[in-house]
């Protein structure tokens, strides 16, 4: 290569000056990917990969008297959502679904081949066919049943339309999707926490026996296989077992005999030996030598239940456990037990290993030995029981209808139509997205709240919701390592983002940039790994099992064999990996500790893409980006031309992860840095990447104490704002909508990803950090009543009321009729109803007013006689609200639902204004309320007039430590002077997405403030100028959902319970206020009996008994006889009449019932 | 039988067309298909409060 005389070839060699901006990189991540792109591949992985596997496994249905008589399935596949009315095949559209209470699924057509019977004889003897073989017949697009497509998915209307398509079809262009629309709910199904399968886990149990544990899943069965060491021998511990079976009996149940060969497996290392020795010695004292004598050993350890299966049969039952259960992740190919042995093996020489070193314990916590169950893996586990219980109720259906016909009507027998029952499957779906409830007896799997209702409080609540982990244990574990943040989920699951409380740290969320792999095919990635060299296991003899200048490899918890040169193989499959030659999100992690290779391609993974270097210098480079920039390249590109790639928590222990280039050049001078650099072989895209999606909105998070960021995140998803470009054509059940919307003057990276300032949930306040009136002690606010009545923190409540117009099932049905047309004759309560029964928008709702007019026959039940009138009642659909507050309609649809009822759904709008009491917040976890509102003229005000909206008390900053507050005033005020929006990205200094205090301060100063942020403020009230300088600034707030409308409560009497005559609990049944156990412990201490008296009985139960003297019992007063009674003794004579809680006579009473006798005794007071 | 209410006009939630309805009719558009239908505005003269 000639050297070209214009380049100055100094120059090439520096290093780079400045570093790349690898920014632009982001939006075009999530321009490929999406926000929820996890959800949407995992379900297009199931529906156009995973459906054919479930099929192929179960394709045939054969009938049991004749064999020749099948049914087989050829092909599976899933249609586009639509729906068939009237024999018209019209497409769906989720906002349609949405409004209609239908649910958005598409047909799962089958091809299918079957055989016509000729005629076989009705029970055929063997091999009896008279009239020939049945003919075989294919059939083409059976429909099978239904699937709920999720939004955005591959089969999805919505995929691939852009803006103006979408708003046609009445969605959101920022809606996320990757959630389901059943019966009219949004539904999202949570991404599931889970424990890797198939994967060795050595740790401690509950009695601190050291335990090595493989959960096992398979296509065929699950099963959980446990070693445990106890008093120095090995045990197994198997379901299917009564009792520990000593190790060294199962490996010669598997035919390893020679105990030799076990300890040759194990490694040569001698303290491997001494440790196995109890063992092989607690098996010799049980005389076991020979594979027969060990089966039989296990044939009698077999648990009642799994022997009793087999009709009592336990001969070769100990075989087929082995086969089957024990391990059952390891194939068994023409009964060849060695990779079992040597899998048992390995387990035993990592116990060994843990217990030898104790540092080889594996974290459950790790976030490298957790799986995400998405959404796919759910719905075909539902898929699979569901198909499979078709398949066998057709079977069912097939066997009977061949016993009960004559031969010659077998022609129709196999007719799919006939014998595939479509509701079976779509039932099945539809009820658990719709519930949560996932109950596959055949997979032993009961699980709740599977599937959740997507809040859409704000667009952030639903977007937040997507990303939601819900955690694996249950919530009452009082351990402290599962909620403890993890060094290994940097990047992959937010730090922040996690609720309060009893879920506190169990719920996760993932961050911003996270992708969850989905299963890759196993099959070239293991006959590569041989052609890189890795030398089969079945070649290997014990000891050159862990001989040492070897690793084993191992895929997806498999042993695939050994390689003598382990980083040479990785570094080969990662250069494959980055040429595109296998999936981009196959891990290779060369584990030096158990000398292993692991090569993953599964499922559930969680990983996030870096940019690849080499020795420190970025492959990325300025015209790269600059092309990106141009649009001539995408994400994709990135990652085919191997600058960027997917690494997973497992893999990332090989890498060494630089945040910034730049970073590395600093340090030049020092000769360790020196060497480091070179180590360095990725470097971060963006470091506020490691938060998600409700973290992301948070300006300055990384100068705020992290509990106040944690706070925030469970905070934005109450905050009221926009839900999406649609949502004022949507018909939720409770939607909260804030009036004049604001974007954030201080932004962040994340909020223009996700779209946040498109969809702003709070308002730009003009905040003064000052102490003002007393009413704003404990976190309340002051608000300014000018700024209130120009539109902050004005909100709208819609809400929904529905009316179905109801069919009988004796044919009556409910009628809507016209009011009374004479408006001054008519109802108060009826005013607003229009011509046709149901009230019209526009009209103002007041509390207990009529929506529909309507009418429901008294007769419901039996066939009514013709001819006479129907006898109807009146069934009005009221309106309940506040009172003395007055609503609008806003909309009226009519549709009808999935049975054909008319359904009438009323969208009634409020409109709020703040007022004392609602609560607001900022976006640094700092809630308080509205604790008074001034007129503007007494509030203070600056030079050039200007006039905070609200006043925040001092005191809220100390404790809570939330500098990036007080930076996020300092920006946007230097941002309103200025007329730019200012950045405060998390860790955005270095990399310029977030404005430093010194640069924003120099903006103030430009524009006439003080450097400090604090300005010089006249009283309202006096006039005087302040006697301090005030820190005053744009705060973006946001309103919360909590107002005091919908809390507020009292009541001086109202209803009771019918049982006990108490008042009723509850602010939706106009409850009583109840003194507590602990308000009457105050007052027994403080002596107020009266007051008690009154309390417990005269304000709640009172009632009036007869108490006989003499029994003690209760008599009755007769009011005929005008005299008292007491039945006990059939007398009225020692009659004393006093009151009593109504609850006490009550338990007297129940106790009665259960044959114990209280007796009142009686003194004088 | 109380007398047939004269019909009202709903819109449709698709084409926006104007459809009449009688009591039992289908809830469908007749121009478009649409199976949603919204009630018209009431005529009658409404005064809000602005607060």
């Amino acid at each position: 290569m000639g050297a070209d005389p214009n380049v100055d070839l100094s120059s090439l060699a520096a290093p780079v000056s400045c570093p790349v901006d690898k920014f632009p990189l982001l939006p075009a991540f999530l321009k490929v990917r999406g926000l929820v792109k996890q959800h949407i591949d995992s379900f297009d992985y199931f529906i156009n990969h995973g459906i054919k596997k479930i099929m192929k496994a179960n394709d045939r249905i054969v009938c049991r008297h004749d064999p020749a008589m099948y049914l087989r399935y050829t092909n599976i596949y899933v249609a586009r959502p639509s729906r068939i009315t009237d024999t018209i095949n019209e497409p769906l559209t989720p906002h349609g679904c949405r409004l209609s209470d239908s649910t958005y699924a598409a047909d799962i057509l089958v091809d299918v081949e079957y055989t016509i019977g000729h005629g076989t004889a009705k029970t055929p003897k063997k091999g009896e066919h008279k009239h020939g073989p049945p003919t075989l017949q294919m059939r083409r697009k059976v429909i099978i049943g239904r699937m709920p497509i999720m939004l955005r998915s591959s089969h999805c209307v919505l995929t691939g339309k852009d803006e103006t398509e979408l708003a046609k079809l009445g969605e959101c262009p920022l809606d996320p999707g990757g959630y389901f629309v059943v019966k009219g709910t949004e539904r999202v199904i949570l991404i599931q926490e889970q424990l890797s399968k198939n994967r060795i886990i050595i740790d401690t149990d509950s009695k601190g026996r050291v335990t090595a544990s493989v959960t096992s899943s398979t296509h065929e069965t699950k099963s959980k296989t446990v070693f445990f060491m106890e008093k120095e021998k090995i045990y197994l511990q198997l379901n299917q077992f009564a009792k520990p079976i000593p190790i060294l009996v199962v490996m010669k149940a598997m035919g390893m005999e020679s105990d030799q060969e076990v300890v040759q497996m194990l490694g040569r290392d001698p303290r491997y030996g001494s440790l196995l020795l109890p063992s092989i010695e607690e098996c010799a004292s049980e005389r076991i030598y020979t594979q027969q004598q060990a089966l039989s050993y296990l044939e009698g350890k077999l648990t009642s239940f799994s022997s009793s299966r087999d009709g009592g049969r336990r001969e070769g039952m100990a075989g087929t456990i082995l086969l089957d259960v024990f391990l059952a992740n390891v194939p068994v190919i023409n009964g060849n037990f060695r990779p079992k042995c040597i899998y048992a093996s390995v387990m035993l020489r990592r116990m060994m290993d843990a217990i030898l070193n104790t540092d080889t314990f594996d974290d459950k916590d790790y976030v490298g030995n957790k799986r995400l169950e998405l959404s796919g893996q759910l719905i075909s586990l539902l898929f699979e029981d569901l198909f499979k219980s078709m398949n066998s109720c057709a079977a069912d259906l097939l066997n009977k209808a061949y016993e009960n016909t004559s031969h010659h009507s077998h022609f129709h027998l196999f007719q799919p139509s006939f014998i595939l029952k479509q509701d079976m499957i779509t039932n099945g779906l539809e009820k658990a997205i719709s519930t949560g409830n996932w109950d596959l007896k055949r997979f032993k799997m009961h699980r709740k709240g599977v599937s959740q209702v997507v809040s859409r409080l704000s667009f952030i609540a639903a977007l937040g919701h997507m990303t939601r982990i819900s955690p694996q244990f249950e919530k009452t574990r009082k351990v402290s390592g599962p909620r403890a943040l993890q060094p290994s989920q940097w990047g992959m699951l937010c730090p922040c983002d996690t609720p309060e409380g009893e879920a506190c740290g169990l719920t996760k969320n993932l961050a911003l940039m996270t992708h969850v792999t989905t299963d890759d095919e196993e099959g070239p990635l293991i006959s590569l790994c041989y052609s890189l060299g890795v030398e089969d296991l079945a070649l290997l003899s014990g000891e050159e099992l862990h001989a040492p200048n070897s690793f084993l490899v191992i895929l997806n918890g498999l042993i695939l064999g050994k390689h003598r040169q382990p980083r040479r193989f990785a570094g080969a499959l990662r250069k494959l990996r980055r040429l595109g030659k296998i999936g981009e999100f196959v891990s290779v992690f060369v584990n030096d500790k158990q000398r292993c290779v692991y090569v993953a391609s599964d499922g559930g993974r969680v990983c996030r893409p870096l940019v690849i270097a080499d020795k420190g210098v970025s492959r990325i480079k300025e015209h790269h980006i600059q092309e990106l920039r141009a649009g001539v390249r995408n994400f994709d590109d990135f990652l085919h031309e191997g600058l960027i790639e997917y690494l997973d928590v497992n893999e990332e222990n090989n890498a060494l992860i630089a945040l910034y280039e730049g970073d590395i050049d600093k340090d030049d001078a020092d000769n360790e840095k020196d060497a480091n650099k070179s180590n360095i072989t990725h470097i971060e895209i963006e470091p506020f990447t490691i938060l998600g999606v409700c973290a992301g909105l948070i300006p300055f998070p990384h100068h705020n104490q992290s509990p106040r960021n944690t706070y925030q995140c469970a905070m934005g998803k109450q905050a009221m704002g926009n839900i999406g470009y649609n949502q004022l054509c949507r018909a939720d059940t409770l939607l909260y909508l804030l009036v004049y919307p604001q974007c954030p003057l201080l932004t962040t990276k994340t909020i223009e990803l996700v779209g946040f300032d498109k969809l702003g949930a709070g308002q730009n306040a003009t905040v003064a950090v000052m102490s003002y009136s007393g009413y704003d002690i404990e976190d309340a606010i002051v608000m300014n009543k000018s700024s209130l009545d120009r539109g902050f923190g004005r909100c709208i409540a819609m809400k929904k009321y529905s009316c179905v117009n109801e069919i009988y099932s004796n044919g009556a049905r409910d009628k809507i009729v016209r009011p009374d047309t004479d408006p001054s004759s008519r109802k108060s309560t009826m005013q607003i109803l229009d011509n046709d029964g149901i009230a019209a928008p526009g009209e103002i709702v007041r509390n207990h007013d009529v929506l529909v007019n309507k009418y429901a026959p008294k007769n419901t039940g039996d066939r009514h006689p013709s001819g006479t009138p129907i006898d109807y009642r009146p069934a009005n659909a009221t309106y309940k609200g506040p009172e003395g507050e007055t609503t609008v309609i806003d909309r009226v649809l009519l549709s009808s639902d999935p049975n054909g009822k008319l359904c009438i759904k009323f969208i009634v709008r409020h409109t709020r204004r703040p007022e004392l009491g609602d609560k607001f917040s900022s976006r640094h976890g700092q809630k308080g309320v509205c604790g008074t509102i001034v007129q503007q003229e007494d509030f203070p005000f600056t030079e050039r007039g200007i006039c905070p909206d609200l006043i925040m008390n001092p005191h809220g900053y100390p404790s809570r430590m939330t500098v990036g507050k007080m930076i996020e005033l300092l920006g946007s005020k230097a941002g309103v002077s200025c007329g730019r929006f200012h950045y405060g990205s998390a860790f955005g200094e270095p990399s310029g997405h977030a404005d430093k205090v010194e640069d924003i301060s120099a903006t103030l100063v430009k524009h006439g403030f003080s450097y400090s942020g604090k300005d010089f403020l006249y009283s309202g009230i006096t006039g005087y100028p302040l006697q301090a300088y005030i820190f005053m600034g744009p705060i973006y707030y946001q309103k919360l959902k909590h107002m005091v409308l919908d809390k507020m409560h009292a009541r001086a009497k109202g209803p009771r319970v019918t049982l006990t005559r108490q008042p009723t609990e509850g602010r939706s049944r106009d409850g009583g206020l109840r003194l507590g156990e602990m308000e009457r412990d105050c007052l027994i201490a403080y002596g107020t009996s009266m007051i008690l008296f009154e309390r417990l009985m005269l304000s709640s139960d009172p009632y009036q008994v007869q108490v006989c003297r003499k029994c003690g019992l209760l008599g009755y007063y007769n009011y005929k006889l005008k005299t008292a009674f007491c039945s006990m003794c059939k007398n009225g004579d020692n009659i004393s009449t006093m009151k009593l809680p109504y609850a006490c006579k009550l338990l007297f009473q129940e106790l009665q019932s259960m044959n114990v006798v209280p007796r009142l005794k009686l003194t004088v007071a | 039988m109380d007398p047939q209410p004269e019909p009202t006009s709903y819109i449709c939630g698709d084409c926006g067309a104007e459809n009449t309805l009688k009591p039992g009719d289908v809830i469908q558009c007749r121009e478009c298909g649409y199976r949603i239908l919204y009630k018209k505005r009431t005529r009658r003269v409404v005064q809000y409060e602005a607060r």
